[in-house]
C-alpha cells in the first residue's frame, strides 16, 4: 500500500473518531485476552532481572516491543483487520 | 529519577499550573478530542513537526512549554529540548508526563484525573461506553490499598501456575460429592462469581448458608495451599439439608449435583421453589435454559407449546438391543450429538395416550417434539448409565463419544416467526446464524458397577490443562484421555457470551 493512500485512510479514521473506538476496542481485546497481564509480567521480570534502577523507559520499551508485537494473539490482529476493512468500504471515497 | 513515586519531580513540580494549564490543552485537542471540531484539529497537528512522521511506533511527544510535536523514533523531541530547553513534554500515546531533565516519565494525581475525566467525556460524545466501561482497571482505594498492606504475600498466575487445583480427602464413600466439587469450582461463571465475592448472605445464619460454604471452598481451591481440602462442613450442610443424600452409602454423583443446585438456589434466593421466575441467583443465572414442548395434533395439526425450565438434561444411551448390533453403524461408537438427536426428534405418543386438543376439542393421538428454547451459560448432560426399570436394574457402558466443542443449535427451537416464512430468507439473519457452541470443561466418569463404584473427575483447569481429579490425587491428562472415557456427566460452558440487552 502506498505511503499516501496509507495516510488518507488514517486522517478519515482519526477525523471520524473511528481511530478511538479501534483503540478503545484493542485495549478491550488485550485486556481480557491476558495479553496486557502477561506483558506486564516480562517487563517485570526484566526489571528484577536488571535492577530498576539500571533500567530506563527507552530499554524498556526496545525490549518489550518484540515480545508485545508477537504474542498479540491472531484473533485480535484479525477481528482489527476486519473492523479497519469495513471501515474503509463504507468510505469508499477514501480510495 | 523522580523525587517520589506517583508524585512530579521538582523540575515539573516547580511550575507546575503552567504545565497543568498546557496539559489541559493538549490532552483536549490531541488525545480525548471531545468535539468533531477538536478530531479535524488532530488530523493536522498528530504528526512530528520536524520529519511529518504518524503512527503509534513514533512515540510522539507534545511540549507542554512550547506548541511543538516531535517523535521520539527520530529523537527530533530529544532535539527540541536541546534546542529550546523546555523539559516538560506529553506522551501523545498514553497522555503521560515526561520530565526531559529526570529523563522519566511522572505521574500526578491530579493530571490523571483530568486525563481520565477527559477519556471520559470522548467516551461519552464518540459513544464508546461499551468499552470503556465493560473493563475497568482497578485503582485500589485508601482501605484497599491498606489491607493490601497488610497482606504482602503476593501470587502470580499465569498460564502455568497449577492454581485452583486441590484435592479432596474422600470422607467415606464421598467421591459422588467430590466429583462434583471439582466441576463446580470450574465453572468459570460460578468461580468469577464467588472469588469477586459478589454473595450476600440472606439467611439467619452464615454457618447454615450453603451459598457462604461455597464461597469458602473456592477460596480454598484457589488459595495456592497444595494439600488436600477436608470437606466436612460442605458435607454436613448437604446431610442436613438433603436428608436423602445423608449417611455412608455411596450416592449417585448426579443426584447430589441437582441437589446443590437446589439448596443453593434455595439459600441464594430465599425460595423453595426451584427454577421460579425472575429468581435472579447465581444458579438460576448460570444453569437455568428452557425446552420448549410442542404437542402437535395427528388430526387437525394444531400446535399446543409449553416452555419447562431445566438445570440439565438427561439422555437415554438408546438400547443395546440385538438388532443394534447386525447394522454396520453400531461399530461407530455412539455420540453425544446422536443423543440429541434423539432427544429433540418428534416422539408420537400412542394411542394409550391421546390428549385433548384445544384446537379440534377432541381426543387426539399426538406427537411431543422437545426443543431448546433458551441455553443456559452452562449445560451439563446427565447420560443414563444407570437403568431402573420394573424388570431389572443395570448399569449401560455403551460407550458415548462427546466432542470439546459442540454446536447446539441444530437442537434449537425455530423462531415463531419462521413458520411462515420463506425459511431460506431467514437464514441471513446473523442472530441466527450465530453458533451456539459450547466449551467442555468436566466430565464425571463412574468406574464400577451398580452397587459399588467410584467416581472420578477429569477438569479443565486452564484453556488446554486437564486434570483427573480422583479424591486427593490430582494427575495431567491429555483432551485425548479426556474424550475417550466413559462419561456419567458432561459440563459445557457458553463459548462466546453476547452482551446482556439492555
Amino acid at each position: 500500500m502506498n505511503q499516501e493512500l496509507s495516510n488518507r485512510i488514517r486522517q478519515k479514521l482519526v477525523a471520524t473518531g473511528e481511530e478511538e473506538r479501534l483503540k478503545e476496542l484493542l485495549k478491550t481485546r488485550l485486556l481480557s485476552s491476558g495479553w496486557r497481564d502477561e506483558l506486564s509480567a516480562v517487563a517485570r521480570e526484566y526489571l528484577k532481572a536488571k535492577g530498576v534502577q539500571h533500567v530506563d523507559v527507552e530499554e524498556l520499551q526496545n525490549v518489550l516491543l518484540v515480545e508485545a508485537r508477537k504474542s498479540i494473539p491472531d484473533t485480535v490482529k484479525k477481528e482489527l483487520l476486519v473492523e479497519i476493512r469495513d471501515f474503509v468500504m463504507q468510505h469508499e471515497g477514501i480510495l | 529519577m523522580a523525587d517520589r513515586p506517583g508524585g512530579l519531580c521538582s523540575h515539573i513540580a516547580e511550575q507546575r499550573d503552567l504545565v497543568m494549564e498546557s496539559y489541559k490543552i493538549v490532552i483536549s485537542f490531541l488525545i480525548s478530542p471531545e468535539s468533531r471540531e477538536n478530531l479535524e484539529k488532530r488530523v493536522q497537528r498528530f504528526k512530528c513537526y520536524t520529519c511529518e512522521s504518524v503512527g503509534a511506533r513514533c512515540r510522539l511527544h507534545a511540549c507542554l512549554q512550547c506548541c511543538y510535536v516531535g517523535c521520539r523514533l527520530y529523537n527530533h523531541s530529544q532535539e527540541h529540548h536541546e534546542e529550546s530547553n523546555h523539559h516538560v513534554a506529553i506522551s501523545l500515546s498514553h497522555g503521560v508526563l515526561y520530565c526531559y531533565l529526570c529523563a522519566e516519565y511522572v505521574h500526578d494525581y491530579e493530571f490523571d484525573i483530568i486525563a481520565i475525566k477527559a477519556r471520559q467525556r470522548l467516551a461519552d460524545f464518540l459513544d464508546l461506553n461499551e468499552f470503556v466501561r465493560s473493563v475497568p482497571l482497578w485503582n485500589p482505594k485508601y482501605g484497599e490499598l491498606e489491607l493490601l498492606s497488610l497482606q504482602p504475600k503476593r501470587m502470580r498466575v499465569d498460564s502455568k501456575t497449577p492454581i485452583g487445583l486441590r484435592g479432596l480427602y474422600n470422607l467415606g464413600n464421598t467421591c459422588f460429592m467430590n466429583c462434583i466439587i471439582q466441576c463446580l469450582t470450574h465453572t468459570p461463571f460460578l468461580r468469577e462469581y464467588f472469588l469477586s465475592q459478589q454473595h450476600k448472605c440472606i439467611r439467619s445464619s452464615p454457618a447454615d448458608c450453603l451459598v457462604c460454604e461455597m464461597c469458602s471452598i473456592f477460596q480454598e481451591f484457589y488459595s495456592g495451599k497444595i494439600f488436600p481440602h477436608v470437606p466436612t462442613r460442605l458435607l454436613y450442610l448437604v446431610w442436613t439439608h438433603a436428608q436423602h443424600l445423608a449417611g455412608y452409602e455411596q450416592q449417585d454423583a448426579h443426584e447430589f449435583f441437582m441437589a446443590t443446585l437446589n439448596l443453593v438456589h434455595k439459600h441464594a434466593s430465599g425460595t423453595d421453589i426451584p427454577y421460579s421466575g425472575g429468581c435472579n441467583c447465581i444458579i438460576d443465572v448460570i444453569f437455568t435454559g428452557s425446552l420448549q414442548s410442542d404437542v402437535v395434533c395427528q388430526s387437525c395439526h394444531g400446535v399446543s407449546t409449553t416452555i419447562e425450565p431445566f438445570w440439565d438434561i438427561s439422555l437415554d444411551l438408546g438400547q443395546q438391543t440385538a438388532g443394534d448390533s447386525r447394522k454396520p453403524r453400531s461399530l461407530d461408537r455412539k455420540k453425544l450429538t446422536d443423543c440429541l438427536e434423539n432427544f429433540t426428534r418428534a416422539e408420537h405418543l400412542g394411542s394409550a395416550a391421546k390428549i385433548k386438543c384445544s384446537k379440534c376439542n377432541s381426543y387426539q393421538e399426538s406427537t411431543k417434539q422437545l426443543t431448546f428454547k433458551k441455553l443456559p451459560l452452562v449445560v451439563s448432560f446427565h447420560l443414563k448409565r444407570f437403568e431402573h426399570s420394573k424388570l431389572l436394574h443395570k448399569k449401560v457402558s455403551t460407550p458415548i463419544a462427546f466432542p470439546q466443542q459442540l454446536d447446539l443449535s441444530p437442537y434449537m427451537a425455530k423462531p415463531e416467526e419462521q413458520e411462515e416464512a420463506d425459511p431460506t430468507s431467514t437464514s441471513h439473519d446473523p442472530s441466527f446464524s450465530r453458533p451456539h457452541t459450547y466449551s467442555l470443561f468436566g466430565v464425571v466418569i463412574h468406574q464400577g458397577t451398580l452397587q459399588t463404584g467410584h467416581y472420578t473427575a477429569y477438569i479443565r483447569q486452564s484453556p488446554n490443562g486437564w486434570f483427573k481429579c480422583d479424591d486427593c490425587e490430582i494427575k495431567t491428562a491429555t483432551i485425548e484421555e479426556v474424550l475417550n472415557c466413559e462419561a456419567y456427566l458432561l459440563f459445557y460452558h457458553k463459548k462466546y457470551i453476547e452482551y446482556a440487552v439492555e
